[in-house]
């Protein structure tokens, strides 16, 4: 335990558009390289719909957590999710009539409504033990991390790079940071005040 | 029910879909309801509207400035188990119609789970051909401007599909790509009378949308004659459209749309003092939304319509639209240019033919749920032969009006 303190560090991640301005809400993950045998505990998680929205837009858990999804409109909607990870739906409703949903593999989940096509957001689901999204900074932190080589990711909805950002850290007892520049421009991001009585 | 899942799981599962159907039960399957009411301050010169037989482009005229009913408007939406719904529109406009309230829309969708990226609609009953991207609000309103394009004014006017339409969807940006992809295709009838509005006053501007049962007013001598029904089947032959959609995020949007009613030109019916009109066209809009708010609209409509009483007589038409608007939160500024032409037979200068264009600015406050208010300036200049050949007029008329639109509306879920 004393040994483990010692070696361990701080990690930060930061995460610059091609501009060089920092890009907050990235998904930062970071695995040890070398696999371990500690899975992260599940989660429970809470996607709420609120005023013809997901609520967070972006929500990252371990795998086997679950996630409810309670309406809290007025209005009925109607989830679903295609996506290779985890295909489910949840017929017509409102309130909070049903189970939570769980996740068992990893990967990205695209949530829609059936009824209201605007409606988007995204499940992370990873199996890395460390994870977090990236401040107004465009930085993540993760503190007392063991020594070691580490896998960090980056994802974010709008992103629009040719290839899986990943890069391979060395941590070792000093403060290490790891930093992602964009090569693409980010997509448009949703617009989210347009009116919700207007037709998509 | 136990007994009924024990003996057929397939009936089981028709129950389990059709009871609450029957019952409407279950706080899943609520109804959303809306009713509107929007009144109208008028300050016109227009010419007598052709809703009053005349050759004017506004549906109020001198004659009816003031406060005006601008619509009364009742909607419901009712879910019919997990992916059907219904929907009815039901509008008065207060100018002597038939009917003193009747439905604009009324259709049954069906809206199944997307499956593997792909998606299906199928909508049968009456409903608008999807063209405008203009007429985006609830009851095929545009919320720009209180009057749409001249295009999307004869949609409402004059189109109506009552049949059966599928849509097939590829949702990309459910996948992680920037596009969508849609088709659309229906098959149609009851709108053989589609046209005549066209041939006898041209291209309009108003937010009047001719209701199923209802009619439309047309300049004619004869006040028998002058009031037209445009929902009729009148020779046993289904029209067609077919569309396709392309989407880039929720910025973007070009929809083009080939039209065809394929009437029997030479098809004439006693009953409604009308032929049937062979109409087709081909539109085409294109939407563009920025981060600033900014909405660029581009539409245009180009095609003919013939009838064939003892030749073929036909007209042609076209029209183009330009609208800028700016959005600030609750408020928003719009500006259009329309562009719109009717040529009967190869002859400009012949009843039937016209030549005009229009300018119109809005202003509008959606203050919250209930309340809207919005300006609208609108001046339209056209040149329309028949002024001077059948009412004695001169052929070229600017009309404009500036009109105030007050609008409450109560919602919700039963």
């Amino acid at each position: 335990m004393l040994a483990a303190q010692a070696s361990a560090t701080t990690l930060e991640v930061a995460v610059l558009k091609r501009d060089g301005k920092p890009l907050a809400g990235a998904v930062v993950t970071a695995e040890s390289a070398t696999p371990s045998a500690s899975p992260t505990p599940p989660v429970k998680a809470i996607m709420d719909q609120v005023n013809l929205a997901f609520v967070p837009d972006v929500l990252v858990v371990p795998v086997h957590s679950t996630v409810q999804f309670p309406n809290s409109d007025a209005v009925s909607h109607q989830v679903y999710s295609f996506s290779s990870a985890r295909r489910f739906q949840l017929p017509l409703y409102r309130g909070k009539p049903y189970p939570p949903v769980q996740f068992d593999r990893p990967g990205v989940i695209t949530l829609g409504c059936n009824i209201h096509d605007n409606m988007l957001a995204y499940i992370v689901v990873t199996a890395a033990p460390w994870f977090g999204r990236t401040d107004n900074g465009g930085t993540w932190t993760v503190a007392d991390l063991p020594e070691g080589r580490y896998r960090v990711r980056v994802w974010h909805p709008l992103l629009n790079e040719p290839a899986e950002l990943e890069h391979l850290v060395d941590v070792g007892t000093q403060r290490t940071s790891a930093e992602f520049k964009l090569t693409k421009m980010l997509r448009p991001a949703p617009l989210d005040d347009r009116p919700h009585s207007w037709d998509y | 029910m136990g007994l009924l899942s024990r003996s057929s799981p397939v009936l089981s599962r028709l129950g389990r879909v059709l009871l609450p159907c029957v019952f409407g039960i279950g706080a899943a399957q609520a109804a959303e309801w809306e009713l509107s009411l929007d009144l109208r301050a008028v300050s016109s010169d227009g010419h007598q509207s052709f809703l009053e037989d005349g050759q004017g482009k506004l549906r109020f005229d001198e004659d009816h400035q003031g406060i005006q009913l601008g619509r009364l408007r009742a909607a419901w939406t009712q879910p019919l188990g997990e992916v059907f719904s219904a929907h009815v529109e039901a509008s008065r406009w207060d100018d002597l119609d038939k009917n003193p309230i009747d439905l604009t829309e009324a259709y049954v969708e069906y809206r199944p789970y997307p499956r593997a990226g792909w998606r299906s609609r199928v909508r049968v009953g009456a409903f608008y051909p999807p063209m405008s991207l203009e007429n985006r609000a609830r009851g095929w309103e545009s919320p720009y401007t209180i009057t749409p394009s001249a295009i999307s004014t004869w949609v409402g006017e004059e189109l109506r599909t009552i049949g059966i339409e599928g849509q097939f969807e590829w949702l990309g940006t459910r996948q992680g790509h920037a596009f969508d992809f849609q088709l659309t295709g229906a098959v149609f009838g009851w709108n053989d009378p589609a046209g005549t509005m066209l041939a006898q006053h041209g291209f309009a501007l108003h937010d009047r949308q001719t209701t199923l049962f209802g009619r439309v007013g047309a300049p004619q001598s004869d006040p028998d004659e002058s009031k037209k029904e445009l929902f009729h089947e009148m020779d046993d032959r289904p029209g067609y459209y077919a569309g396709a959609q392309v989407r880039y995020l929720d910025r973007a949007v070009l929809n083009l749309l080939h039209y065809d009613n394929r009437a029997d030109p030479t098809v004439e019916s006693v009953e409604l003092r009308d032929m049937a009109w062979k109409t087709r066209f081909d539109a085409v809009a294109l939407r563009i939304e920025t981060a600033g708010d900014w909405t660029l609209l581009v539409q245009a409509i180009d095609g003919d319509t013939e009838i064939n009483p003892f030749r073929p007589l036909i007209w042609k038409y076209d029209s183009q639209s330009l609208m800028l608007a700016k959005r600030w939160g609750k408020h928003l500024l719009a500006a259009r240019y329309d562009d719109f032409e009717v040529e009967f037979d190869d002859r400009p200068a012949w009843t039937g033919s016209e030549d005009g264009h229009s300018w119109t600015a809005a202003y509008s406050f959606e203050r919250d749920d209930h309340w809207r208010f919005a300006l609208e300036w609108l001046q339209v200049e056209s040149d329309v032969p028949a002024r001077s050949i059948e009412l004695g007029e001169p052929a070229f008329a600017r009309e404009s009006k500036l009109e105030l639109s007050v609008r409450y509306t109560l919602g919700g879920t039963t």
